[in-house]
């Protein structure tokens, strides 16, 4: 099978998701853009499309998993980060959830304790890693099975002690 | 590029625009309208034999019940792990379904 690139696999992504909006009746702006060295994104954009994002973004996460699917078939196996997005739903999602790490994130380096998340899916976690990755003396470690694997939030070894008594572990 | 790229396009094309999809190419109408011509193209770009997928649908008032023949070598693709493709695939087929107002049920169906 021949190799790829992520911009082929983000063009097959594309293809797929323009050929489901049309036999969907549905109009709409689908458009590729490449989110980073190993990550392209399929952004779905018109009016009317909060069915395609469903509750709690059940059916935009089912559009993800058979877009990432169809270009494993491209592929013959695995493929790079391809991400699809609904009316910038995904977006503002990973904007809470950033802030909402970040806030995790400060408790951990204020009180020195790690604190589990709730399981999530593995962009979400993605999401947290990224976030936490930003900020000095906190790391992330993900402990459990799918589909509840979940993200611990730590202290890092070399963390400034809060209340500067170096490495003692009381 | 593959060649199997082109599968999942071969529905392009004049005659197959918005809004025409409940017809089929000598332009009867087919059973199951939206659903089915989502359910057929979910199915045929997941198929590395798009050509063998059969779908057969079985209208009961407001439910249409689709069940999915598909070759031997694509029901694992066509599942996926812990059924995540198969939900995903009912996901999409009841949001077409939605569309016409119908209720549907996709069958996997291993021969």
């Amino acid at each position: 099978m021949t190799e790829m690139s992520l911009e082929e696999q983000g063009q097959a992504a594309q293809t797929f998701v323009e050929g489901l909006l049309r036999e969907m009746g549905m109009d709409a702006t689908i458009s590729l853009r490449m989110v980073d060295d190993t990550t392209a994104e399929v952004a779905v954009d018109g009016e009317g499309l909060g069915v395609l994002v469903g509750p709690r973004g059940a059916t935009l996460s089912a559009l993800q998993e058979l877009t990432r699917t169809v270009v494993q078939k491209h592929t013959g196996g695995h493929s790079e980060r391809i991400l699809v997005d609904v009316a910038g739903y995904r977006a503002r999602r990973a904007e809470a959830l950033q802030r909402f790490t970040q806030q995790v994130a400060a408790e951990v380096l204020s009180s020195g304790t790690e604190r589990a998340l709730e399981p999530m899916s593995a962009a979400d976690r993605k999401v947290v890693h990224d976030a936490v990755n930003e900020i000095d003396g906190v790391v992330t470690r993900s402990e459990g099975e799918e589909p509840r694997r979940y993200i611990v939030l730590s202290p890092s070894a070399d963390a400034p002690q809060a209340d500067g008594s170096g490495a003692d572990e009381s | 590029m593959t060649d199997a790229l082109d599968d999942a396009g071969n529905r392009a094309g004049p005659g197959n625009e918005v809004g025409d999809d409940v017809e089929d190419d000598l332009g009867n109408r087919v059973e199951g309208g939206t659903a089915r011509v989502v359910l057929s193209y979910l199915t045929r770009s997941l198929a590395n034999e798009p050509d063998a997928v059969v779908i057969e649908a079985d209208d009961s008032g407001r439910t249409t019940r689709f069940r999915i023949h598909v070759a031997p070598g694509d029901m694992g693709r066509m599942i996926g792990r812990r059924g995540r493709v198969a939900q995903a695939i009912r996901t999409l087929v009841r949001v077409a379904g939605s569309r016409d107002g119908v209720e549907t049920n996709v069958d996997f169906v291993d021969d």
